[in-house]
């Protein structure tokens, strides 16, 4: 074997991570996905240089479309949804590789069709039989195109899979599912998108949490108090309704998003950034955390309110929903991590469609100073110590204190600190999508969730949804554009707290 | 001007670009203490803009100005300032001035367009123009969503009848009153009258009739009786008679009116002593 000698000229040169030759595969082409995000995701990727040279994308979907009609529609996608300016040459040498095949996916032949393209490709281009399967297709169609993937292995190359939310819609579905995937794939070839953790400002929580000394000694139940988690969306549900009468905000947000930042949130230190370690740390938050009671778990749905000043319908008045329909849109819920750090610590956690705003943050609240001297004069200007993480809109971190106010005497009043990215960075934020499609390439699974994480969050949507069945709740039961039932506002005012206010 | 901005999320975009617009050495810190929001009618504009500018470098604040345009068709119509202040050598501080048109229908539930502009976590201070229409669902709303209201009871109507509805809201939510901060002066000089003050049956004070009202009502409170009220118009206080004695006149010139708001906006607590003396006023 010839030793292998490291190029000395690369030394001091900034050497991009660049993926391996590969075909990129996307079954359901012709959805909003691929057009809002994915397409412009790629542009964005192909503008940067960071796609590697020999690369191509073929789309699957239902839509009868040719090749031509596929560039042009995507074009436009990317000239109305992509962060960067549009320029032709970037853009050509991206469509010159894309494909489009019309299939059904349920049809065998049309999966054979597309097994020949790829393989011509592979020949045409030297993308030397890599492939990446995304599938952003109605879980429906999840098992045939999976098993067909399977069977259509090829001899060459690596393939890994790309797999967008929903992944099952309770335990036992997940379960199903992950059968059949595992049938075929083995995990390490798997790629379960939570775009949440694509985001930077979710990345930036662990940067801060691990390379700050100064957070991690009082990141316990020691100095804080409680954390709270808000995933706010001032929409509705779009046009969505068939989907979201399944799923819900619990199924919709909680079982994925929500636990996925409260794991970030409380997980342990991992002993470095290698996809297992990370998400080690995180699977064992999510088996620390035991069922909430029913008493600790308050639901929502909204009817007639405003936002923004205009008048907005209920959730049962939305086309295609049920009017008798139970759906939640809002979950608020007090969980508890059972272990040494956490112990007695609330994670408050809520989420809807239709409050007052858009908006994401984790909220840690520190203990108050065990014997302020100024407290009479300080009154109600001073609050606890509290670090904000706002994952959007805004991005960036603040930090609130009390601080004198000048002039005569000692008056006391929370001011914040602010970091907020789009000032400290002039670069701008990546979109989740690019980060999170560049690292299946690089077959970097540390921003994707595991199986077993998929497995443990399920386990707990599937006992809180247990408890629901028993009884009818009287919905609606908030005004869209208000920040969801008065029972969420009494979880926390029982144990003498409040929501951070607005 | 840049496009008129019609919606929460397009106000967004643009305050963050202007945050981080290069030229400056450094970026610019958003410096915040509180949210400002002023309801605005078209006939308040002016003075509205005067009292803003000399408030924002004491009070670096987002502020978000509502004018109600009802008789328009419906939507919304929003501008963005991003002040910049020089702090220190190299280093600015901002402060964003947001100033919203509510068109038509919008004017009729503000508090929709006003919370997704709150900083978080901040308080958030009402500035209403004129007299409130309490009970108003335009009004109530956006009394619930900020932690303190601020009214000029000199820009009112009917007084003292009009006090009846701010009474009534005392408990919901914390209110100043300009007027009130107007008679700031006097306070301390009549409370130097004591112990002769406490036999006092008659007032008669000459300045604006908030000022008349609530100094009487000031003094009904506190003394637990009846003191009558006479009151001779002047556009601000100038004098108080005790019982047909002039009271001595207080020391030091009368504040201006960003002075004034400023100084409200410094509080955070109930003003009890006031409360009562909008009750007494009405009586």
């Amino acid at each position: 074997m010839a030793t292998t000698q490291e190029n000395p000229l690369l030394e001091g040169l900034q050497v991009r991570r660049t993926p391996d030759p590969c075909i990129l595969v996307i079954f359901g082409a012709s959805g909003d996905l691929t057009k809002r995000k994915l397409f412009p995701a790629l542009y964005s990727l192909a503008f940067r240089r960071l796609l590697p040279e020999k690369f191509a994308v073929v789309g699957v979907a239902r839509t009868e479309e040719n090749d031509d009609e596929f560039r042009e529609r995507m074009k436009e996608a990317v000239q109305s949804s992509a962060r960067d300016e549009f320029r032709d040459d970037v853009w050509e040498a991206l469509a010159e590789g894309m494909r489009y095949i019309a299939a059904d996916f349920n049809d065998h032949d049309a999966l054979n069709r597309l097994a020949g393209t790829l393989t011509e490709i592979d020949e045409e281009l030297g993308t030397e039989g890599n492939r990446v399967y995304y599938l952003a297709i109605p879980p429906s169609a999840f098992e045939s195109v999976v098993r067909d993937l399977g069977e259509h292995s090829q001899a060459t190359g690596w393939r890994r899979l790309i797999v967008e939310k929903p992944f099952g819609h309770d335990l036992t579905s997940a379960r199903h599912l992950n059968e059949i995937v595992e049938e075929h794939f083995d995990e390490s070839e798997v790629f379960r998108i939570d775009h949440y953790l694509g985001k930077e400002t979710v990345q930036n929580m662990l940067a801060l949490r691990f390379a700050n000394g100064i957070f991690e000694p009082i990141w316990n139940r020691q100095f804080v108090d409680h954390v709270q988690i808000t995933v706010a969306e001032s929409i509705g549900i779009e046009a969505r309704a068939q989907y979201y009468e399944q799923a819900g905000a619990i199924r919709d947000i909680f079982q994925n998003h929500l636990l996925q930042l409260l794991a970030i949130t409380a997980m342990e230190p991992p002993i470095d950034f290698t996809a297992d370690s990370v998400r080690n740390e995180k699977v064992k938050v999510l088996r620390a955390m035991h069922t909430p009671g029913p008493k600790s778990v308050v639901r929502g749905q909204y009817g007639r309110g405003y936002i923004e000043g205009e008048e907005v319908a209920g959730y049962r008045e939305e086309d295609g929903v049920d009017p008798q329909s139970t759906t939640d849109t809002y979950v608020a819920a007090k969980l508890y991590v059972d272990n040494w750090r956490w112990a007695d610590t609330p994670f408050y956690v809520r989420m809807g469609k239709r409050l007052p705003r858009r908006e994401t943050t984790i909220a840690i609240e520190f203990k108050r100073a065990p014997h302020p001297p100024f407290e009479e004069l300080a009154a109600e200007g001073l609050q606890p110590n509290v670090l904000l993480v706002h994952v959007q809109p805004d991005e960036g971190v603040s930090l609130a204190i009390g601080a004198k106010v000048p002039g005569q005497g000692i008056n006391i009043r929370t001011v914040h600190m602010d970091f907020l990215y789009g000032g400290a960075f002039r670069t701008g934020l990546p979109e989740a999508y690019e980060r999170l499609i560049l690292d299946a390439m690089l077959g970097d699974a540390t921003l994707f969730t595991r199986i077993d994480e998929v497995e443990e969050q399920w386990k707990l949507v599937d006992a809180i949804v247990a408890a629901w069945s028993r009884d009818r709740p009287a919905f609606p039961n908030y005004p869209a554009g208000t920040w969801g039932p008065p029972s969420a506002n009494e979880l926390l005012a029982r144990d003498g707290r409040s929501w951070r206010r607005h | 001007m840049a496009a008129a901005l019609t919606s929460v999320r397009e106000i967004e975009r643009q305050m963050s670009e202007l945050r981080a617009e290069p030229g400056a050495g450094a970026p610019y810190q958003r410096t915040s203490v509180m949210t400002h929001t002023a309801w605005v009618p078209e006939e308040w504009v002016e003075a509205a803009e005067d009292v803003l500018s000399g408030l924002a470098e004491r009070h670096p604040s987002r502020t978000i100005v509502l004018i109600p345009q009802p008789n328009q068709e419906d939507g919304l119509d929003a501008d963005v300032d991003v002040d910049v202040y020089p702090a220190s050598e190299g280093r600015a501080i901002c402060t964003e001035t947001i100033r919203v048109r509510l068109k038509g229908r919008r004017a009729g539930a503000p508090a929709s367009v006003v919370e997704p502009l709150l900083l978080p976590d901040l308080p958030a201070f009402l500035r209403w123009r004129g007299l409130p229409p309490f009970g108003e669902t335009s009004f109530e709303g956006l009394v619930d969503v900020v932690d303190r209201l601020i009214v000029d009871s000199t820009e009112w109507p009917a007084l003292p009848r009009s006090y009846r509805g701010l009474a009534e809201i005392f408990d919901r939510v914390i209110v100043s009153d300009i007027a009130w901060a107007r008679t700031s002066r006097w306070r301390p000089q009549l409370a130097s009258l004591w112990p002769r003050i406490a036999q006092v049956e008659r007032i008669r004070v000459k300045g604006t009739a908030a000022q008349a009202h609530l100094l009487a009502g000031w003094l009904r409170s506190r003394l637990g009786r009846d003191v009558e009220l006479e009151h001779d118009e002047s556009d601000r206080l100038v004098g108080v008679e005790l019982d047909g004695k002039a009271a001595p006149f207080p020391p030091g010139d009368a504040p201006g009116a960003a002075d004034l708001l400023s100084e409200e906006l410094d509080r955070f607590t109930r003003d009890r002593v006031y409360e009562d003396a909008v009750r007494a006023a009405v009586r």
